[in-house]
C-alpha cells in the first residue's frame, strides 16, 4: 500500500480493508439449541410515570391527585378490578393475556434518590442509596462468568456503568458493520501484528494491548456471526425499535452474548405529560411487540427474558404544568414465556400511605428482582454478584 | 535535568510539552524548573463567563411560571457549557500551569455539580484559588460554597431534622477516607453543620434558628463545636494528611502506593497542610523521576485531548462538540459521574473508549468522522432525544494550527519526535514497527505515533 493511502485509511472513515477470514473458536458454538438463556434490558430513561402506565383506575385518590392528567377509566386496558394498562400499551396487554408478562408493582429501594444520575447509578450498580460502586451489576456478572466483552452488549455507541466490571467490561455495539470496519483499521492491525506477549505483562500498557486485541476479536466475531443473518421482521422507525432489531439479530444469529442492554429516553415528563407519555408508551409497546414476534419466529423467545425498568417513578400528585415531578417506587415489567407467575405479581400501589414527599413507598427491593433473575434465569450465584442476599421472588 | 525527566515533570505537573519549550528548559536544573512552576502559578486568575444577573431569578424560583423556569434552566445549561469550554481552553493554554493542573486534580477530589452556572463558576474558582494554598482553609471554603451546600444537602441539614450527607462525605471523601471514623462521629458532626446555607449571590450564611448550638462529642473531644471546629479536629488527625498524600501520590506519581514515599510526604504536609510545600517536595524528590513511573499513567480524556492540542493547536468550530467528545470519552468537566468522582487509571478504558481514543488523533487532525449518536440528557423530551439520535455521524470540525506544529516539529529527526510524543518505554517490537514506517514528513509521522497504544500513557 502506498503510504499516503495508508494514512488515509488510518482515519475512522477508512474503507473496508479485507483480511482473511479469521476462524474464531466461538463461531462453532451453536448456542440456539443449548438452552442458552439471555437477558434483555430496556431502560426507560428519565423516570417513567408508573401510575399512568399501570393505572389504578378504580381508586378515587388517583383521580383526585391528577385532575388533568389521569387516564379516563373508559379508555384504559383493564387487567383486573384495580389496575389497567395505558391505552397505548395494547401490544403489551396482548402479552399479558398470553401469560408472557409479569407486572411487579412498588419496586424501589430504601432512602430513594430523586436525581436521574444518582438513581440510574443505583439501579445500574445495584448499590445501596448511600453507596458508590464503580462496577455495574451486570459488569460484576461478567467478572465472574464472562470471557469476552461481547458476552454483554449495550446496543448503543458508548458503554454504561451497568456493563462495566472490575476486571472485564462489556461492549457497546450499535452497528456491527461499523464496529468491524473501525476495528479493521490497517494501522490497528499493524500495531497488533507487532505486539509481543512481553507487552501484555506490563501493567497499563499491557492492559491497553489486551483491550485492543479483545476489541478486534469481538468486533470480528460479532460481524462474522451476524453477517449472514437477515431478519424478515419489520420494525417501526424509532430508536428503541432499532436497538431491539439489532438485539434480535444478535440473539437469532447465536452471538455468544448473555446480556443485551437497550434504552429509550424522553420520560422526564414535568410538563404536558399526557401527550408526551402517550407517544413514548406507543414507541415502547410497538417496538417490544415486533421484538417478541421476531424472537418467536426464530424460536428464541423461550430463551429470552426481557426486563423493563425506569430509574424512578413519578410523584402521585401532578404539578401545575400538567406533568409530574420525580418520584420513587415504580413498576417493573418482566416479559418471557417461562414465567412462574404471570399477570400482576403483587399488590397495587398504596396511594394512601405516601412518604414525606408524597411519593409511593416501595415494597419490593429492585435487587430482589435482580437476584431472582440471576439465580433462576441466568443460573448464577446472585449473592456474590449483588454482594448481599436478597429475597427470591416467584415470577420465575 | 535530562529531557525525559523534564517531560515527565511537565506531563504530570502540566499537560505536556512541545519541543521548543523543552529546548528552552533544557539548560535548567531541577530546582530551577520546579521553582519556575510555582512562580508562574503565584497568581490565580478566576474564570468569568457568567454573572450573578444570569441566575438572579433563581431567588424566586418557586414563583416563576413554568416557561420562565424552563428559560432560566436553559440559560444556565448554556452558561455551564460555556464554562466547560472556557476551562478546557485554560487547560489548553495555561499561564498558571501548575495551578491549572492542581485545579483539575481538586475538582475530582472536592467533587461537585450544580445547575446554577454562577454558583458552579464560583466553586470552580474556589478550587483554582486554593489549589496550592492551605488545605484546611480549602476544606472550609469548599464546605461553605453554595454549590457544595446544595450538592451534599447541607441546605437540608437542620437542627430539627439533621441530614448527615455532608458530614459523611466530608470525612469519607474529602478528608479521612472510608473506615477512619465512627458512625457516631458522623451523627455528632452533622449537628455542627446544621443551619449552613447560602445567599442567592453565593455568600455563606448561618441560619441560627436551624443551627444546633448544643454540645457535641467528636473524635473523643466534647464541646459546643461549630462546623469549622469540626474541620479543625479532622485536620488534627494524621490520617487526614495521609489520605490526601495518598490521593496526590496516586494522581501525580503512581497508583502503586509506596509506603515510604507516603510517610515522607505526610511529614512534610502535617500539621500545617501547606499544599505548595507538599507539591514542591514531591516534584523535587528523587523518586518522582523513577523510571518505573515515567510513561506509566493512562491519560485521562482531558489529558489526552490537551496533549494532542499541545502538539497541534486545535480550534473546535462547534464548541458543543468539544463537550460531546468529553462525554463520549467518559470525562465531561463539571459533570462528574458521582460524588466519588472519576476513578481514573484503567477505568477510562473499555473496548469502545479505547478504539475511539486510538482514532482520536485522526479524528481531530485528519478530519475523520466520528459517530456521536446517543448523546442525550435525562431531561430531554422525546423529540430532542430523537433528534440527538438521528445525528448519526458527525464530523468533528476542527481547525488545526499546522504552522505552530511546523515551527516545533519540522526540523526534528524522527527519534526526537518519538521521544517527545511517547513517554512510555517502547517495547522492541513497537520499535521494529516504527522503523517500518518510513519517515516522509513530521505531520504523518506524528499522526502515526499518536495512534499507538503507547500514546495513551504519560
Amino acid at each position: 500500500m502506498k503510504r499516503r493511502n495508508f494514512i488515509k485509511n488510518t482515519a475512522l472513515a477508512s474503507s473496508l480493508f479485507y483480511v482473511p477470514n479469521f476462524v474464531n473458536a466461538f463461531n462453532n458454538l451453536d448456542l440456539k439449541n443449548a438452552g442458552y438463556k439471555r437477558l434483555v434490558i430496556v431502560q426507560l430513561s428519565g423516570g417513567n410515570d408508573g401510575l399512568n402506565t399501570v393505572i389504578p383506575y378504580s381508586n378515587d385518590l388517583y383521580y383526585n391527585n391528577r385532575p388533568t392528567i389521569s387516564q379516563n377509566s373508559n379508555n384504559v386496558l383493564k387487567l383486573n378490578n384495580d389496575l389497567a394498562l395505558h391505552q397505548s400499551l395494547a401490544p403489551i396487554k396482548n402479552l399479558y393475556d398470553q401469560g408472557y408478562l409479569s407486572i411487579i408493582n412498588n419496586v424501589g429501594y430504601p432512602n430513594p434518590n430523586r436525581s436521574h444520575f444518582r438513581s440510574t447509578d443505583i439501579w445500574q450498580t445495584a448499590s445501596k442509596s448511600n453507596e458508590y460502586l464503580t462496577a455495574g451489576w451486570l459488569g460484576r456478572y461478567l467478572d465472574l462468568y464472562g470471557k469476552s466483552p461481547h458476552n454483554a452488549i449495550e446496543v448503543d455507541d458508548s458503554l454504561s456503568l451497568v456493563l462495566k466490571g472490575n476486571k472485564l467490561n462489556g461492549m457497546a455495539v450499535q452497528n456491527p458493520q461499523q464496529l468491524f470496519k473501525n476495528a479493521q483499521d490497517p494501522y490497528f492491525k499493524k500495531v497488533l501484528e507487532h505486539h509481543s506477549s512481553q507487552h501484555l505483562s506490563e501493567h497499563n500498557l499491557g492492559y491497553l494491548y489486551k483491550t485492543m486485541i479483545a476489541a478486534e476479536n469481538s468486533a470480528k466475531y460479532i460481524y462474522n456471526t451476524t453477517k449472514t443473518y437477515n431478519s424478515v421482521q419489520e420494525y417501526p422507525n424509532n430508536p428503541l425499535a432499532k436497538q431491539l432489531k439489532t438485539a434480535a439479530e444478535f440473539i437469532n444469529s447465536g452471538v455468544d452474548c448473555k446480556v443485551l442492554y437497550t434504552s429509550l429516553g424522553g420520560f422526564d415528563t414535568h410538563f404536558n405529560q399526557k401527550q408526551r407519555q402517550e407517544k413514548l408508551l406507543t414507541v415502547y409497546a410497538e417496538s417490544i411487540n415486533c421484538f417478541v414476534k421476531d424472537l418467536h419466529s426464530n424460536n428464541t423467545f423461550k430463551d429470552t427474558l426481557i426486563l423493563t425498568f425506569s430509574e424512578f417513578g413519578r410523584r402521585v400528585k401532578q404539578n401545575a404544568a400538567n406533568g409530574t415531578d420525580h418520584g420513587t417506587a415504580n413498576n417493573v415489567f418482566i416479559i418471557g414465556n417461562n414465567l412462574q407467575k404471570s399477570g400482576i405479581y403483587n399488590e397495587a400501589p398504596n396511594l394512601q400511605d405516601l412518604d414525606e414527599n408524597g411519593d409511593l413507598k416501595y415494597s419490593v427491593d429492585f435487587r430482589s428482582v435482580y437476584a431472582t433473575i440471576l439465580q433462576k434465569w441466568m443460573q448464577v450465584d446472585d449473592k456474590t454478584i449483588l454482594n448481599d442476599s436478597f429475597k427470591q421472588l416467584t415470577f420465575l | 535535568m535530562n529531557s525525559k525527566h523534564i517531560q515527565h515533570l511537565y506531563w504530570r505537573a502540566g499537560f505536556g510539552l512541545n519541543p521548543k519549550e523543552l529546548e528552552k528548559l533544557q539548560e535548567k536544573s531541577k530546582k530551577e524548573l520546579v521553582n519556575n512552576l510555582f512562580l508562574t502559578s503565584k497568581k490565580s486568575s478566576p474564570i468569568k463567563v457568567t454573572a450573578f444577573s444570569d441566575v438572579e431569578m433563581y431567588k424566586n424560583f418557586k414563583m416563576l411560571t413554568s416557561d420562565q423556569k424552563k428559560n432560566l434552566q436553559k440559560l444556565n445549561r448554556a452558561k455551564i457549557a460555556e464554562l466547560n469550554v472556557a476551562w478546557v481552553h485554560r487547560i489548553f493554554n495555561p499561564t498558571e500551569l501548575l495551578r491549572e493542573r492542581m485545579t483539575l486534580f481538586w475538582a475530582n477530589h472536592f467533587v461537585c455539580k450544580d445547575q446554577n452556572a454562577f454558583h458552579i463558576q464560583q466553586f470552580n474558582n474556589i478550587l483554582r484559588k486554593n489549589a496550592l494554598g492551605n488545605f484546611g482553609d480549602f476544606v472550609k471554603e469548599v464546605s461553605k460554597s453554595a454549590s457544595m451546600i446544595k450538592y451534599l444537602n447541607t441546605k437540608q441539614n437542620k437542627k430539627q431534622s439533621p441530614n448527615e450527607n455532608f458530614a459523611r462525605e466530608l470525612m469519607e471523601l474529602f478528608t479521612l477516607g472510608v473506615g477512619n471514623y465512627a458512625e457516631k462521629d458522623i451523627k455528632e458532626s452533622a449537628r455542627a453543620f446544621t443551619g449552613w446555607n447560602y445567599k442567592p449571590n453565593g455568600d455563606f450564611i448561618l441560619r441560627t434558628k436551624q443551627h444546633d448550638f448544643g454540645e457535641k462529642e467528636f473524635f473523643g473531644e466534647t464541646g459546643k463545636f461549630n462546623g469549622e471546629d469540626i474541620i479543625e479536629i479532622i485536620l488534627q488527625q494524621k490520617q487526614c494528611s495521609k489520605f490526601i498524600c495518598e490521593k496526590i501520590y496516586s494522581y501525580f506519581v503512581s497508583t502503586n502506593i509506596n509506603a515510604a514515599h507516603i510517610n515522607e510526604m505526610v511529614d512534610v504536609f502535617y500539621p500545617n497542610y501547606d499544599i505548595s510545600k507538599l507539591m514542591n517536595h514531591l516534584l523535587l524528590s528523587k523518586w518522582f523521576y523513577n523510571d518505573a513511573f515515567i510513561g506509566s499513567k493512562i491519560k485521562s480524556p482531558i489529558e489526552l485531548i490537551a496533549g494532542i492540542n499541545n502538539t497541534v493547536p486545535l480550534k473546535f468550530e462547534k464548541e458543543k462538540q468539544l463537550i460531546y467528545l468529553q462525554k463520549t470519552l467518559g470525562q465531561q468537566l463539571l459533570n462528574p459521574i458521582n460524588v466519588a468522582g472519576w476513578q481514573g487509571g484503567q477505568s477510562w478504558i473499555d473496548t469502545n473508549t479505547l478504539m475511539l481514543r486510538l482514532k482520536l488523533p485522526s479524528i481531530l487532525l485528519n478530519n475523520a468522522i466520528i459517530s456521536l449518536e446517543g448523546i442525550s440528557e435525562f431531561e430531554d423530551t422525546y423529540e430532542q432525544y430523537l433528534k440527538n439520535r438521528k445525528k448519526r455521524k458527525t464530523y468533528i470540525k476542527t481547525t488545526q494550527n499546522w504552522d505552530t506544529f511546523n515551527l516545533n516539529y519540522s526540523n526534528l529527526p524522527s527519534k526526537q519526535i518519538q521521544s517527545i510524543l511517547l513517554s512510555a518505554k517502547l517495547s522492541e517490537n513497537a520499535q521494529v514497527l516504527l522503523t517500518e514506517i518510513t519517515f516522509e514528513n513530521p505531520k504523518d509521522y506524528c499522526l502515526q505515533l499518536m495512534s499507538l497504544p503507547e500514546y495513551q500513557l504519560c
